[in-house]
């Protein structure tokens, strides 16, 4: 009796894991070529980007608060990788400008929102315009073509068969993870996002862990950014316009909740694998845009619903 | 050294409100002194100053062991061995037992949480405390008890050399009171000085050593409790002589005006009780935390799934699926957390008491502000609301005049049969009594009142009759010339006598 | 979207306030002509172009190409961007008209919601073009010309190189921009138009909206590269299709296609990722509608109010002449 309960209990706390196995296998059932390994292979590329975004997301939202300028700060950190992945530098250059751009950006959300005391929606909305006209001056409005070979590779080669890309998001979910679940700073974001208040006359600087997840988000915007370059060759001022959405949505999906203070790693992984391959699967059924739109929308509240409706009958 | 701790000629201004004039306290090591005063009175004030959550003005001084002490946070007063239990809960509900207990200070192994030696202390803490929960559980599913007891035990496991507890026995029973107790007199013991802040007379008497009192930002005085008499204090806090803690107004009981038969909820929290009450009776509701109360008065006022039962108002069967069902048959039900299902703290006054019987106040389809500020003006006089006006912001209030203005709100519907779900909680002498007296009012009026409370002084006080619950069950019943305070005790524990 | 439209708010707010301060991005192109016409009465004249939007390079030819233009002619030219809202253009143009703006030139961002503005611009006296593409009914409207490479056309040439590549027969997939947008709808017409002429040339997908964004382009052709058998991505701007190059990799063997001869689309044809692109001269025609202001303002008559720049193929024979 006590196990049928435990497991029972397993289960709606992975939920959403197990809608994520059962829309893998009608997916698979309907069209045997998404489970091809080159296939496979196409939806860790397409995660990646947004599932380094979702993890930056992940902290912010966690700690309570939201952001909305890391589309912007990609296409920002993007130009920048791709002025100075020309060749001229070694590649270190443009990684590490292009991720310390998106420390900035993050720091002045952190800054506004914690310092500030800016609601973190208006606070970021106002980063996410001003970045991206920061986007266009600085390539003055054109794609950066010319990136040089080296540069490509980063995101064209893979390493025994796992592209390069899924190898940049896997270091960054373990390094996150980590942090989120064994270091005093993680159980102080956590404690931010669960109740400012308390973490407060608990003695923890709140101002600093929260400035720190936005400056996390930016970063790995930042990352993103320089991945984004590699990936599509070019620099584009207008790239990656409502990724910050499809990352809010990973998270959200992935049972982090919008009032902070809940919220696993591998729930983020797979929120955003099911992002991924809800759009993958679609493209392969040849399934029309703007149905694409509709059947996403559907499939995200309905994985949440079922989630919810479960964990709710457990108590 | 006589004190450990100071304070002396403090004052605190906020933008228009003197909160503190000049005021001192002097606290000694291992005694548990207690602060008294009405809401307002400018202890909470006081103590924030302690904490470093507020800065006081220039001039006064605080001396630590002789020692000049400043701090401009938490952190900081905590880092000094000062440690405080707030009135208002802060438990982060989305973190297990053991977190919340060492949040801010994790213990920490290669400079990583040891998440494992936290659970092994917390247990220790936890048995310590005589509480059966596991460290791991997220306070989320504790009730209201375990959540103070746990920040209390996270108090005490600071190694404080002074613990502020402000109102810690407001969500506890009586049982877990004197656990409490028990850790008090320990941490006694060991030299630890508790400033202890409350309205329950018998706490101050059983327990503090001194007490020092405070009225409208002012220092009255300070004495040994064993000198001073409950009517003393009283009269030092309010500056007046109450004569009568609990006014009893004579009411004619009449007819049976509601009924409740075999109500089980869907969730199994309450297991088939029967009860009714007359017209111009008082019905207490008695029982520990975690009882069954709330939960059976909730059910009946249809926020919660019943899997069977039956209820009758004047009479008539109601068949009830939601509040609204109910509110529509004249019940009005006064929860028993005023913030978070009471009141809409960032509305005004007016908007507050216009919440239920918003259709009373229209005037040709629309929302008449005017009708709404004379029937608010007319409850606030009534009540004895203490606000500047109708537009004030209800969060800005004392919490008895917060609890005032859910009570006006109801009335203004004109119901016949009022619920009230601890309506004295965290509320200082002088606005219970209010209450109380306004609930005599009401019974006079012919309308029959329900009250659930964990104070069973107050019950006897003021009910004719009390029913006790335990374990979601109805353990007995005691009509007001059989009322015990053991009786009553004896019926919330279940021990069959 | 609610964020896009806030965002199109600041962006207009920003641009009233550029405007009121009197900026003007050829200003000091124009500040000689203007200085010396304060002597005379008939100075130089003054024409504003508000473009659709500034964020990619063949929009960013069209600014260049109208200034070079402006300061050849001597004419004192401000030029704005709508940034795709199309509420911003109508309170831009309104905005011109009060400046006493003799001429605007204007791309609409939509072909229907921009009609009054510009027939209330013309009925205070203002010359009134259109560029790159035309308002519906244009002429009804009091527009007095319009500057385009013709849309249809250009999808035409585009499909009809990617028939001939194929020899008429094969598997073909075709990326698109926005639903909606007037000037992908009018490529997909051209594509059409010549794809009756074709039956063995079978679109096994259905067209998906990419939303002319490389990233999004590159993750769709890669999922369909991993269940169908394409032979031909025909796509309706340049920037897709090198999300399509990169997703089939260089010299892949598959007929990748453009629209537009932008600088990356140039780089993808020279290392093989795409075969070609149907260059959209937009500079062209912004300098051939201020040729055209010139001439009405003068009070001259137009041969011809439909100004029509060609289109041309690019692929790696040539690309080099165009970069």
């Amino acid at each position: 009796m006590k196990k049928t309960k435990n497991a029972k209990a397993l289960i709606s706390e992975y939920f959403i894991f197990v809608i994520f196995i059962a829309l893998v296998i009608v997916l698979a059932c309907l069209k045997p070529s998404f489970i091809q390994p080159s296939n496979l292979v196409n939806i860790l590329k397409q995660a990646s980007i947004n599932g380094i975004l979702a993890f930056g997301m992940m902290f912010v939202i966690i700690a309570g608060g939201f952001d909305m300028s890391v589309g912007s700060t990609v296409a920002f950190a993007g130009i920048l990788a791709a002025m100075l992945g020309q060749g001229q530098y070694p590649l270190v250059v443009p990684l590490v400008v292009a991720m310390l751009a998106g420390l900035a950006v993050g720091v002045v959300n952190g800054v506004g929102v914690a310092v500030g005391d800016l609601p973190p929606f208006i606070m970021t909305l106002g980063t996410m315009t001003a970045v991206r006209g920061l986007a266009l001056l600085t390539s003055n409005g054109k794609p950066i073509t010319g990136i040089s070979q080296e540069y490509k590779a980063v995101a064209a080669n893979s390493i025994a068969g796992i592209p390069m890309l899924a190898v940049f998001l896997i270091i960054v979910i373990l390094i996150c993870s980590f942090i989120l679940a064994k270091t005093v700073y993680g159980r102080r974001v956590y404690a931010c996002g669960g109740n400012l208040q308390a973490a407060r006359v608990s003695g923890i600087n709140t101002t600093m862990i929260r400035i720190s997840t936005f400056a996390i988000a930016g970063l790995l915007a930042g990352l993103s950014g320089f991945l984004m370059t590699s990936r599509v060759t070019i620099g584009q001022p207008t790239a990656a316009e409502s990724y910050e959405m499809d990352a809010i949505t990973a998270c959200v999906v992935g049972g982090v909740s919008m009032s902070g203070g809940v919220g696993k790693p591998w729930g983020v992984v797979v929120g955003c694998l099911l992002i991924t391959v809800i759009a993958n699967g679609l493209d392969i059924m040849g399934v029309s845009s703007h149905w694409q739109k509709i059947v996403k929308g559907a499939i995200i509240v309905l994985a949440v619903l079922i989630d919810v409706k479960g964990k709710s009958k457990k108590n | 050294m006589e004190y450990i701790l100071e304070m002396k000629d403090i004052s605190k201004t906020f933008p228009g409100v003197k909160a503190l004039d000049h005021v001192q306290l002097q606290i000694k090591a291992g005694e548990v002194h207690a602060l008294m005063g009405e809401n307002g009175a400018g202890k909470s004030t006081l103590m924030k100053i302690l904490m470093g959550i507020y800065s006081k003005d220039e001039g006064g001084e605080i001396l630590f062991d002789g020692q000049p002490y400043e701090v401009s946070n938490p952190k900081e007063a905590m880092d000094h061995g000062v440690a405080m239990i707030h009135q208002e809960l802060n438990p982060i509900l989305d973190m297990s037992v053991f977190e919340n207990i060492f949040v801010g200070r994790e213990l920490r192994k290669h400079g990583l949480v040891d998440s494992k030696a936290e659970i092994r202390e917390a247990q220790k803490l936890i048995e310590e405390c005589g509480l059966h929960v596991s460290p791991k559980e997220k306070l989320r599913n504790l009730t209201v008890a375990q959540c103070q007891l746990i920040e209390i035990i996270k108090a005490i496991s600071i190694n404080a050399k002074i613990i502020i507890m402000d109102e810690p026995t407001a969500a506890i029973t009586e049982r877990e009171v004197e656990l409490l107790f028990g850790h008090i007199r320990r941490l006694k013991e060991k030299g630890v000085a508790i400033i202890y802040i409350s309205h329950r007379m018998d706490e101050i008497f059983s327990i503090c050593d001194r007490v020092s009192v405070y009225r409208d930002g002012h220092y009255i005085g300070s004495g040994e409790t064993k000198d001073l008499t409950e009517a003393q204090l009283i009269k030092m806090m309010v500056g007046r002589e109450i004569t009568d803690v609990f006014p009893k107004l004579d009411a004619q009981i009449g007819e049976v005006i509601f009924e409740a038969k075999n109500i089980v909820r869907a969730d199994n929290k309450v297991k088939g009780v029967d009860f009714s009450v007359r017209k111009g009776e008082i019905l207490g509701i008695g029982g520990l935390v975690g009882a069954g109360r709330s939960e059976l008065v909730e059910g009946i006022f249809g926020m919660h799934e019943l899997s069977s039962g039956e209820i009758y108002v004047k009479g008539k069967k109601v068949n009830v699926h939601s509040p609204r069902d109910i509110i529509k048959e004249g019940v009005a039900l006064i929860t028993e957390d005023r913030k978070v299902t009471g009141l809409n703290l960032s509305g005004s006054v007016n908007d507050n008491i216009a919440m239920v019987a918003i259709r009373k106040l229209v005037s040709n389809g629309l929302y008449n502000q005017n009708k709404a500020r004379s029937a608010s003006q007319e409850y606030i006089k009534k009540l004895n609301i203490k606000t500047p006006s109708g537009e004030q912001i209800v969060g800005n209030l004392s919490g008895g005049n917060q609890q005032k203005v859910v009570i006006a709100k109801w009335l203004l519907n004109d119901p016949d049969i009022i619920i009230l779900d601890e309506p004295t909680r965290g509320i200082d002498v002088g606005a219970k009594r209010d209450i109380y007296l306004l609930l005599g009012q009401l019974v006079q009026q012919g309308k029959a009142v329900i009250m659930i409370s964990s104070e069973i002084p107050e019950l006897m006080g003021v009910c004719d009759r009390i029913m006790v619950m335990c374990e979601g069950n109805l353990s007995g019943e005691v009509k007001r010339d059989e009322f015990s305070q053991e009786r009553i005790m004896t019926l919330a524990s279940a021990i069959e006598v | 979207m609610s964020k896009k439209r806030i965002l199109a708010m600041l962006m207009a707010s920003a641009m009233t306030l550029g405007m009121v301060s009197g900026c003007g991005n050829s200003g000091t192109d124009g500040s000689q002509d203007s200085d010396a016409s304060t002597d005379s009465t008939d100075g130089a004249y003054k024409i504003a172009l508000i473009q659709q939007h500034q964020t990619n390079a063949f929009q960013i030819a069209v600014s260049e190409a109208a200034e070079e233009k402006a300061e050849e002619m001597g004419v004192d030219l401000t030029i704005l961007s709508a940034d795709q809202d199309a509420a911003t253009q109508i309170s831009q143009i309104e905005q011109c008209v009060s400046e006493g703006y003799d001429a605007i030139l204007f791309e609409p961002v939509d072909p229907d919601g921009l009609c009054d503005a510009a027939k209330s611009a013309a009925d205070a006296g203002v010359v009134v073009i259109n560029i790159i593409s035309a308002c519906t009914d244009w002429e009804n409207y009091g527009i007095s010309a319009v500057s385009y490479g013709d849309n249809v056309k250009a999808g035409e040439t585009e499909m009809q190189h990617v028939a001939d590549l194929l020899g008429g027969k094969g598997n073909i997939a075709i990326l698109t921009g926005p639903s909606g947008d007037s000037g992908g709808l009018q490529r997909m017409e051209g594509y059409e138009n010549v794809l009756k002429n074709y039956p063995d040339m079978v679109q096994v997908v259905s067209p998906a909206d990419c939303q002319w964004d490389t990233a999004s382009a590159q993750a769709t052709v890669e999922s369909w590269l991993s269940a169908y058998d394409l032979d031909a991505i025909i796509c309706e701007n340049d920037g897709m299709a090198v999300g399509a190059g990169n997703a089939a990799g260089a010299n892949s063997g598959i007929i990748i296609t453009g629209v537009d001869g932008t600088p990356d689309g140039f780089e993808a044809i020279k290392d093989g990722r795409i075969t070609g692109t149907v260059s959209q001269n937009g500079g062209a025609m912004a300098a051939n509608a201020i040729e055209a202001a010139v001439t009405l303002l003068s009070g001259g008559t137009l041969e011809e109010n439909v100004i029509i720049t060609d289109n041309t193929w690019i692929d790696a024979s040539n690309v080099a002449d165009y970069e």
